[in-house]
């Protein structure tokens, strides 16, 4: 949070501080106050600042980041308006506002916040940033962060990317897939579990010749184990006409992945898993073969 | 320096020639073998080549290799006719590992180990057609043997090398078979596989892995391959009892019901097994997807399969401590046969209830099978309570109390006023308390008027029961 404030700070600045909303300015000191029920006071700031200027950026991001219905009473029309989904609206009324500098807070600061229902409101905000903001710019900022060195920032990317592609899955797939190409292995992982949340049965032959690179005649042609092992879970998490594809690891004698195959068939109750199972029982346990060469 | 550099450079063109390639046609053996995947040896610690295809009629064939088997040994025995030939085998024995196994006529096979390449084994054989031990030279490790004698007659020598990559192969078996020795390969297992292979099985609910979990259970010699199996066929009992309930969504053709046409103990143990979801505002139980849907379809199968009478035949079987020594298995048979009620069940499980080699946990879940076989048992029960020990009365007592009933009702109070033991008396007063009807009340009530005076654990208790029945909602 202190980066956004030295931001916002360092904005102000520049701006000049002759106009500032005096609410605002009230409610972010309160923030960093350690006064009691900080946030709970802030929100009435924000609220305030709102009225008084509809359109200030500012007021309504930080009204979307801190409002929360623990605040209020159950079914009170300020609890209904302190839903995620209202919160995500207020994120992107900020970013309305000001596209440059809300979207890249959104997604490399406000997705990071500990508390799960500002990410919740984040991912609200951004999803209404595909649909009805500039959706280029939004792409090119994800695949910013989940081609970022950090963790953090990819996994969160990975997160967003898999809940718009959930709704919207013919513009994410084909990015997603592309970025299986990346040459760091977080980014391929982070896009191969976002491609198994999508489920989308398109991803199923990529994944599938990826999972198969495992036994590539030269090494480079390999891909990583782990990424690997993602991907077959992903095909686990698609199902339906990824089963096929998941027997034949199973049936693959010399791969390392069939215990991971098999359990993910397992959870998906496939019938035609059934058999392929069994006939794996029947593999010969350990033993001794004498063998006589003919000469 | 730099004459070494062809060298280095020729060896490593022939390693990436080599590393290249993840399948090899061995035409000694006329089998096709494949290189393991590259991580799977990390994960269970296997090595080896797989045997991807075999032609018909070649040296593999005969032998019996199959497909998809692991080889991780390949062991070549050389026999031994000349000095020539055995100082050859013991050079190439122990080429790579520094070691090799030591046949001497009329003793065990012994195994010689030298710290590094090129030490001497330290034996001078001699003969022709059999070859016998020269001379064992002092500060070697055969002289360290004091197995080995001269004289002795050398049978043959037997070489161990363990199967990394594809090259080991290649490399052991061109060896082994210029050398004119005999083959054996040592297969692995990969009992990682079949365990998640069991386990899936007994997710999936379908009848046709019953006779395979079951042929695992008695002849498999992996534990935890048994194990798995047991917790298998365990699970697929527990689906197979909830068949009424899918019969009514197959019936309805439907995926959801109304909740409170469904029997509430059974959609309560299906919820458990994560197979549907209730909305109890919306009195709607879904069935979950992908699991609970696909399901409904083969329940009654599966039920039809539990119910063939092999399974609880078996389950008779390995509840007891004679047959099972793991007690992981008996608790899943035991778990079987109480899920499944057979009338036949009751012989062995009071023989389980009984037995006082069993651990009492066990005991105990025999006693709870038999409550759920309920009433047919309660005879056998009382049999058991007159003649056991204290264990086994408690055990006894206490499913009697939960069966129920006139007879094991009067049986109990009849029991709790003409015993002295203590510990008895408590179970007793604990399992009447649980008929708790007017009868079991008055009875109790005598009890408690005969150890008014008493300051014993038994007043304190019989007080305790009583409070709780006056005031049941605290």
């Amino acid at each position: 949070m202190k980066k956004i404030f030295l931001i916002f700070g360092l904005a102000l600045f520049v701006i000049g501080c002759g106009n500032q909303n005096e609410y605002l300015a009230k409610g972010k000191e309160l923030i960093k106050s350690d006064k009691r029920r900080k946030e709970e006071r802030a929100v009435r700031e924000f609220k305030l600042a709102i009225e008084q200027e509809s359109d200030n950026a500012e007021a309504h991001y930080l009204l979307g980041f801190y409002d929360s219905q623990e605040f209020y009473e159950v079914d009170q029309s300020a609890w209904n308006q302190a839903s995620i989904a209202q919160r995500g609206q207020h994120m992107f009324k900020a970013y309305q506002e000001d596209p440059g500098e809300y979207l890249e807070i959104l997604i490399f600061d406000t997705l990071r916040d500990d508390d799960v229902n500002v990410q919740k409101a984040a991912l609200e905000a951004l999803t209404l940033v595909y649909q009805k903001g500039d959706r280029k710019q939004l792409l090119k900022q994800l695949q910013k962060a989940i081609k970022s060195k950090d963790n953090r920032d990819r996994h969160d990317a990975h997160w967003v990317m898999a809940n718009i592609g959930t709704s919207d899955p013919t513009t994410m797939v084909p990015i997603l897939i592309e970025l299986l190409k990346h040459n760091q292995v977080g980014t391929r992982l982070n896009a191969i579990k976002a491609l198994g949340e999508i489920g989308s049965e398109d991803a199923i032959p990529i994944l599938a010749a990826l999972i198969e690179s495992g036994s590539a005649k030269r090494k480079r042609d390999r891909e990583e184990p782990e990424v690997r092992q993602l991907a077959v879970l992903a095909l686990g998490k698609i199902g339906g006409k990824a089963v096929p594809e998941l027997v034949k690891i199973t049936q693959n004698k010399g791969s390392s992945l069939r215990v991971d195959a098999i359990r993910a068939l397992s959870t998906l109750g496939d019938e035609k898993a059934v058999q392929p199972l069994l006939d794996a029982l029947k593999e010969k346990s350990s033993r001794e073969v004498v063998v006589k060469l003919r000469n | 320096m730099f004459r070494d550099i062809p060298i280095i450079l020729i060896l490593s063109i022939l390693v990436f020639a080599l590393g290249c390639e993840n399948h090899y046609y061995d035409e000694h053996l006329k089998m096709e073998v494949q290189q393991l995947d590259s991580d799977l040896e990390n994960r269970w610690s296997t090595s080896g080549v797989v045997v991807k295809a075999i032609t018909q009629n070649g040296p593999a064939d005969a032998a019996k290799l199959t497909p998809g088997e692991l080889i991780s040994y390949i062991i070549g025995e050389y026999p031994i006719q000349s000095p020539r030939e055995f100082t050859r085998a013991v050079k190439k024995a122990m080429a790579d590992d520094n070691n090799m196994l030591l046949y001497l006529k009329g003793k065990q096979p012994l195994r010689i180990a030298v710290r590094k390449i090129g030490d001497k084994v330290g034996l001078e054989v001699e003969g022709s057609g059999s070859v016998r031990i020269k001379e064992i030279v002092p500060g070697t490790p055969a002289a360290n043997s004091d197995v080995i004698q001269v004289g002795d007659v050398v049978e043959k020598i037997v070489d161990e090398r363990k199967i990394h990559s594809l090259n080991d192969y290649k490399k052991t078996v061109n060896e082994f078979s210029k050398l004119n020795a005999n083959l054996t390969f040592r297969t692995t297992e990969l009992i990682g596989v079949k365990i998640a292979a069991v386990t899936a099985l007994g997710n999936l609910g379908d009848a046709r892995a019953v006779e395979s979990l079951i042929e695992i259970l008695k002849n498999s010699k992996e534990l935890a391959l048994r194990k798995a199996a047991s917790r298998s066929l365990e699970r697929l009992v527990a689906l197979s009892e909830l068949n009424p309930l899918f019969q009514q969504f197959q019936q309805e053709n439907a995926n959801q019901l109304p909740a409170d046409t469904l029997d509430s103990q059974q959609r309560e143990s299906a919820e458990i097994l994560g197979l549907l979801l209730t909305d109890p505002a919306a009195n709607i139980t879904t069935l979950e997807a992908p699991f609970g849907i696909q399901f409904r379809h083969r329940s009654e199968a599966l039920y039809q399969k539990v119910n063939e009478g092999a399974l609880v035949e078996l389950a008779e079987q390995y509840i007891q401590i004679t047959t099972e020594p793991e007690q992981e298995i008996r608790r899943a048979c035991l778990s079987i046969l109480g899920t499944l009620s057979p009338i036949s069940a009751i012989e062995p499980l009071i023989k389980v209830l009984r037995d006082q080699n069993e651990i009492p946990g066990i005991r105990f879940q025999a006693g709870l099978a038999l409550s759920q076989i309920g009433t047919p048992a309660v005879d056998a029960l009382m049999t058991a309570f007159n003649e056991s020990d204290t264990a086994a009365k408690d055990i006894a007592a206490s499913a009697l109390g939960t069966i129920g009933g006139t007879q094991a009702r009067d049986f109990l109070i009849n029991a709790l006023e003409t015993t002295d033991d203590p510990a008895v008396q408590l179970t007793l007063v604990d399992a009447i308390a649980k008929i708790g009807d007017e009868f079991a009340l008055s009875a109790l009530e005598r009890q408690r008027q005969r150890f008014q005076e008493d300051d014993s654990a038994i007043r304190i208790f019989l007080d305790e029961v009583f409070s709780s029945l006056t005031t049941p909602f605290q």
